[in-house]
């Protein structure tokens, strides 16, 4: 696994410490993607929308790169806040002004919670937006009555017209793995204890389907996660027998080329060797210091 | 636009042209032409802020030396030496917006500021210099020193000439201390042998005391800060220093006794010392004791600071 490096597409890093910064980086993690999300507990002002999307885009980027770790972001309005529908209304209109940032992948995460009203009409109008300037859209699957919300966010994205190949869907199991593929969108599963996918289980759907359309991601945020699920699976995959190209496909390629079609990745520099700064080098204290973070256990159920 | 708007929009645009961004050149035309055609909302100046990422060059403007030089002749202080491609873009849009309408400009300025990202930020602060009515920018520049993204950090403090010119005595100690304090160059901070006083002075010497007594190095550029008639304190400190083993910062101290006139104790220092150490000192001693002398015995220059660096204390 020296060599090995992992793209993570869906961490939530604001809720992270430098410790996961570190551990990531030593595990190979060299880029990742924060979706936009809620924080655990409802905003009550846009203004609290308006920081947390600045701190994406900056303080967070920065934090990342100090670790050698390049940071990506998607912007949207969440499911569960959609259902506040004056404070989403506003949220919706100062969008725009973030979504067509630089580093800013996709729309995201956006779809359903409880499968709501207006949830839907959040979930549309996002959609209709990435359509018009022709971006990428990461769909948060809901944890209750899954299938059926996974469903549905695909017969709306097409409703709209959303290009299936600009299209993932997030938080998949074996029970939803198929409808996705069907549609032509891309398959994320997100290796999160107890509550997703275990790693295990990730590693019996890519023998079963292949890892063509497959995305691993941690979701890793403020509940108990683990932000080295990504090179955790990876490495299980490896040992139980799962092709190197497959593993390469499924925590870094597709991730890649999916959110590739922002424009906004730029494969040679991530290509390039991280670059230590030399300034961390005088003070002897560089940020990559210490034992390798260990991957060598499962992430449960 | 005024001359001195005009003059540096077509040296980041001759800049642009030399470097082949024509496609960057073409979009931020375009983009000026919008601008000085009439109202502009504020959303909307932050907006093609935003989306000059997509049109301009990624990675460094490189301008030549001599084109440097040029810049310096226009602004004294501006050193447009570590620009990026994409900065000089949105720097020539803000000074399309500073010529559309000087009144309403902070206004404008301060939207864009509040919705911006890593890389904005940064043009932004180095745009803050060239603005009519600079002294309306002076808190922002002020935030600027606050902020913990040490890429925006040094955008705002070096190679401008705004903090020299325009911060109060707080924020501009502020500003040095910083640099000094996580890493950043202080000998790029433009106009600081002007302004460098006793008090920052003290505050430097204090630093030192606290890093001595943490058994911790002392950056080579917080020599700088010692200028004009030497304290006893001072002579102590830099004792200590050139008694220790840490080169760098030894070289950083004998240059500082340069600054103080202290041409007895370099001449001592000639005698028993070699290497690196002895031709820092020799240059000390034919007077090569300014900032820019400081360049030498900085921490290389790297792309990011230490965590450590960036605390939130």
């Amino acid at each position: 696994m020296d060599k090995a490096r992992f793209f993570d597409p869906h961490a939530h890093m604001t809720s992270r410490t430098t410790d996961d910064y570190e551990r990531m980086a030593a595990a190979g993690v060299r880029a990742l993607i924060e979706p936009a999300f809620w924080l655990g507990q409802p905003r009550t002002n846009v203004g609290s929308f308006i920081d947390y999307y600045s701190s994406l885009v900056g303080w967070e980027r920065f934090r990342a790169s100090q670790f050698g770790i390049t940071h990506y972001c998607a912007i949207g309005l969440n499911s569960k806040e959609a259902n506040d529908e004056g404070l989403a209304r506003e949220v919706l209109e100062i969008l725009p002004r973030f979504a067509l940032k630089e580093g800013v992948v996709a729309i995201g995460e956006i779809g359903y919670d409880e499968i709501t009203e207006a949830e839907e009409k959040a979930y549309q109008w996002q959609l209709q937006f990435a359509k018009d300037h022709d971006m990428v859209v990461m769909v948060h699957s809901p944890h209750r009555d899954k299938k059926r919300g996974i469903i549905r966010s695909l017969d709306v994205a097409k409703e709209i017209g959303i290009d299936m190949e600009k299209l993932v869907i997030d938080h998949n199991n074996e029970e939803t793995v198929e409808d996705v593929l069907d549609a032509g969108a891309w398959a994320a599963f997100t290796i999160y204890p107890h509550t997703k996918m275990g790693s295990q289980r990730m590693v019996d759907l890519t023998k079963k389907y292949g890892a063509e359309r497959f995305i691993v991601d941690s979701s890793c945020d403020w509940g108990v996660s683990d932000p080295l699920s990504v090179p955790k699976t990876a490495k299980m995959m490896l040992d139980q027998g799962v092709s190197p190209e497959a593993v390469e496909q499924a925590t870094w390629g597709n991730a890649a080329k999916a959110y590739g079609y922002s424009g906004q990745i730029d494969m040679d520099a991530l290509g390039e060797a991280v670059v230590v700064d030399q300034r961390e080098l005088f003070s002897d204290n560089s940020v990559l210091r210490g034992q390798p973070a260990r991957v060598d256990g499962e992430v449960p159920n | 636009m005024t001359e001195h708007l005009q003059g540096v929009d077509q040296w980041i645009r001759d800049a642009l042209v030399v470097g082949g961004h024509s496609k960057a050149v073409e979009w931020s035309d375009a983009e000026i032409r919008r601008a000085s055609g009439g109202e502009l909302s504020d959303a909307s100046f932050a907006q093609t802020l935003s989306l000059a990422s997509r049109f301009a060059p990624r990675g460094r403007l490189e301008p030549s030396a001599e084109a440097c030089e040029a810049a310096a002749g226009l602004l004294e202080g501006w050193n447009p030496e570590r620009w990026t491609g994409l900065e000089a873009v949105r720097v020539r849009w803000v000074l399309a917006r500073a010529a559309a309408d000087a009144d309403s400009l902070p206004g404008a300025i301060e939207e864009a500021f509040r919705f911006a990202d890593e890389g904005e930020l940064c043009a932004l602060y180095r745009s803050l210099q060239f603005l009519p009515g600079p002294e309306r920018f002076a808190w922002r520049a002020g935030e600027g020193c606050r902020t913990n993204m040490m890429s925006v950090f040094e955008a705002n403090g070096c190679d401008t000439a705004f903090p020299v010119a325009h911060l109060d005595d707080v924020g501009w100690r502020q500003l040095c201390v910083k640099a000094l304090f996580s890493g950043a160059p202080l000998w790029r901070v433009s106009g600081f042998d002007q302004r460098v006083d006793a008090e920052l002075g003290r505050m430097a010497l204090d630093l030192v005391e606290e890093r001595r007594a943490a058994g911790r190095s002392i950056t080579p550029e917080l020599w700088m800060c010692l200028r004009g008639e030497p304290t006893p304190r001072a002579l102590v400190a830099l004792d200590a220093e050139l008694g220790g083993d840490d080169e760098l910062s030894s070289c950083g101290a004998a240059l500082a006794l340069g600054r103080l006139g202290c041409q007895d104790r370099l001449r001592v220092l000639e005698a028993s010392s070699s290497g690196r150490l002895l031709e820092t000192t020799r240059s000390a001693l034919a007077g090569h004791h300014a900032q820019a002398a400081f360049g030498a015995v900085s921490i290389p220059e790297g792309a990011t600071p230490t965590p450590e660096q960036a605390s939130a204390d």
